[in-house]
């Protein structure tokens, strides 16, 4: 066989299981979407579902459950998931490390801040609440990018100093609750669990339109994350514009994030888990922005059916995730410093 | 064929000037090796001439173009560079990594064509990494290693090439291999090749042309005969030696005292 066949024989079987892996999850979003409209304590028939969703059949029963109380809840367990994928993703990659995951880093711990702060002092609405919550974790990004971004990134720097900022949100976050009152303190603490359910019509609205321009904008820049991974002499020796490519890239990504946690608060671990799990099924350095998007959508989706179907008690989604994300944060790091990689 | 040049060139990091006003001309269609010690500024000089590093002042100038005038991809489809340590994502592919030198000649939506392939399957036939193509980047060994990633800017197709140490990790005859084919591709196809190397002797056995930098200077430069001389020897490397013909090329030849 000579080196073109064989060429081929790879990038054939990659793109066919590139192919395979997006429409399987694709699949999965969808089908669990599907069942997060079915499934619930009034349970209704594909039939009702589909006529209601669809606005063919108006029925004023259906439609409540439907419209009013499943809707809006899966549609933000997609978006809301497909957000934390495609942003994780993209910070794992560019800081070519596992840990970088932007709930880990001072996003999301930002927009806590801003948020808990907006509950306690001002008694916010929810939707000044999601604005605060996106501008914390805008301001909080910004705060990372000056300790740690100006002289090019390390991968442990950056996640040292993330913890470090974060640990300091989280220490702020703690003392504006002890001043809070005990109405309040409930509120802000239901909304750092982080939940599907929570967010209104027009949040959810801004998400799904962002999301619609976004995603399709990280899938373009994709190809740049690519020669970024290998550093960047060889990026720019090969034609990337670097320092173009990494503010775009981290921006969309911040935003991502950003917009996730304003909508549904801070749910644990998604963004962490979905980058490396699309990688799994891709195979290793395939990058694969959109399969990390979708891992993300179907494990919210997921954890949002078990957290409020398969629990005897209903619980916040971020509590679900937090219990199955926390085991493999550990396996993470037990691995990581056996191989000794990841810096 | 492609001509590179610096004038006045000042490279530094940070507050540190470590190339001071270089004057330079690398000639068209050459095989040009850059030696020194360590730390003079190799590297430096390399990284500025393919413009991966500003200068503080001075030009660059490709075909008497300053690179300043030039977009990040005009300039690597005609310069390609390979880094002294080059970093790749975990559990690449070789076929996958080399596959990346052929970024410059894609566009944003082009998809990946025939040709990219054949200059793929050239790259890894010319480096003999052919049978490495599915197998991950990691598990190779070092030597191997730096051959795949010479494929990488193979596949670059660019006319002319910078490598920072090439050699490294290579045993002898992988070394000799490298340096031979390197000649080869400039027969073939008049490529400039601009090569940092610490082995002196196989430096001025390969090479059309020779820079000896000390302390981000140029000391000397010229054919192999007229660059290393003893005397050059001590005062770049403070190595005391004598410098005999290279009894099967007539290159000169480093014997350390
Ligand atoms: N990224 C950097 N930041 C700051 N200083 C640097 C950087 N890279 C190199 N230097 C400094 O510049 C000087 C020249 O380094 P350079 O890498 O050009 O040397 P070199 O000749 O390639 O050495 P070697 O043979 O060891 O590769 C050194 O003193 C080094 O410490
Ligand atoms: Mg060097």
């Amino acid at each position: 066989m000579t080196t073109l066949d064989q060429l081929r024989d790879v990038r054939r079987s990659r793109r066919v299981r590139a192919t395979a892996v997006t429409l399987s999850l694709t699949g999965l979003a969808l089908g669990l979407f599907v069942v997060t409209l079915l499934v619930g304590s009034f349970r209704l028939s594909l039939g009702e579902v589909f006529g209601s969703v669809t606005h063919l059949v108006d029925d004023p029963a259906v439609d409540f459950i439907v419209r009013d109380l499943r809707l809006p809840v899966a549609v933000s367990a997609l978006c809301v998931g497909a957000a934390l994928g495609a942003s994780g993703t993209i910070f794992q990659q560019l800081l070519r490390n596992p840990l970088a995951s932007p709930d880990f880093v001072g996003v999301s711990a930002g927009a806590s801040v801003a948020a808990v702060a907006g509950i306690v002092l001002w008694g916010t609405t929810s939707l000044v609440t999601c604005f605060l919550a996106l501008g914390g974790a805008i301001v909080g990004s910004l705060l990372m990018y000056v300790l740690a971004w100006r002289d090019g990134i390390s991968g442990y720097r950056f996640i040292l100093i993330g913890i470090g900022v974060a640990a300091t949100f989280e220490g702020i976050t703690g003392y504006l609750l002890t001043r809070a009152t005990v109405f309040d303190a409930r509120e802000a603490i239901h909304w750092l669990t982080g939940t599907v359910g929570r967010a209104d019509d027009a949040q959810q609205y801004a998400l799904a339109a962002s999301l619609v321009v976004l995603l399709p904008l990280a899938v373009l820049l994709q190809r740049q994350l690519r020669l970024l991974e290998l550093g960047d002499d060889t990026a720019r020796g090969l034609g990337g514009r670097t320092e173009l490519a990494k503010v775009g890239l981290i921006s969309l990504a911040v935003l991502l994030i950003a917009l996730a946690t304003a909508v549904a608060g801070p749910i644990a671990f998604v963004a962490l888990v979905a980058g490396p799990l699309a990688q799994r099924l891709l195979g290793p350095a395939a990058g694969g922005i959109l399969p990390a998007a979708l891992v993300g959508a179907a494990l919210l989706l997921g954890a949002d059916l078990v957290a409020t179907q398969l629990l005897p008690v209903a619980l916040p989604t971020g509590v679900v995730t937090g219990a199955l994300g926390a085991p493999y944060l550990v396996w993470l790091l037990a691995t990581a410093n056996r191989e000794g990689q990841g810096g | 064929m492609t001509k590179l040049a610096a004038q006045g060139l000042t490279l530094g990091y940070d507050d540190r000037v470590v190339v001071d006003r270089l004057d330079v001309e690398i000639l068209e269609g050459k095989v040009t090796t850059v030696v020194g010690a360590n730390a003079c500024g190799k590297s430096t000089l390399l990284r500025g001439l393919a413009r991966l590093l500003r200068p503080r002042s001075g030009v660059v100038l490709l075909d008497d173009r300053p690179l300043d005038d030039l977009s990040t991809l005009e300039v690597a489809r005609v310069l390609g560079v390979l880094p002294q340590t080059p970093v790749a994502p975990d559990g690449i592919t070789v076929g996958d990594l080399v596959g990346r030198g052929r970024h410059p000649h894609q566009g944003w939506f082009r998809r990946w064509t025939e040709e990219d392939e054949a200059a793929v399957a050239d790259a890894l036939d010319a480096t003999g990494s052919q049978d490495l193509v599915g197998r991950p980047l990691r598990e190779l060994s070092g030597g191997q290693r730096q051959r795949v990633w010479v494929a990488m800017a193979l596949a670059q197709q660019t006319e002319v090439l910078l490598l920072d140490e090439p050699t490294t990790y290579l045993d002898l005859n992988h070394q000799v291999e490298l340096l031979r084919l390197l000649r080869d591709l400039n027969a073939r196809s008049g490529k400039t090749i601009v090569v940092v190397l610490h082995e002196l002797n196989l430096a001025a056995r390969f090479s059309d042309h020779m820079i000896a930098m000390s302390d981000g200077r140029i000391v000397a430069q010229g054919a192999p005969g007229d660059v290393v001389t003893a005397e050059l020897v001590e005062e770049v490397f403070g190595l005391r030696s004598m410098v005999v013909p290279d009894p099967v090329a007539g290159t000169p030849l480093v014997v350390p005292l």
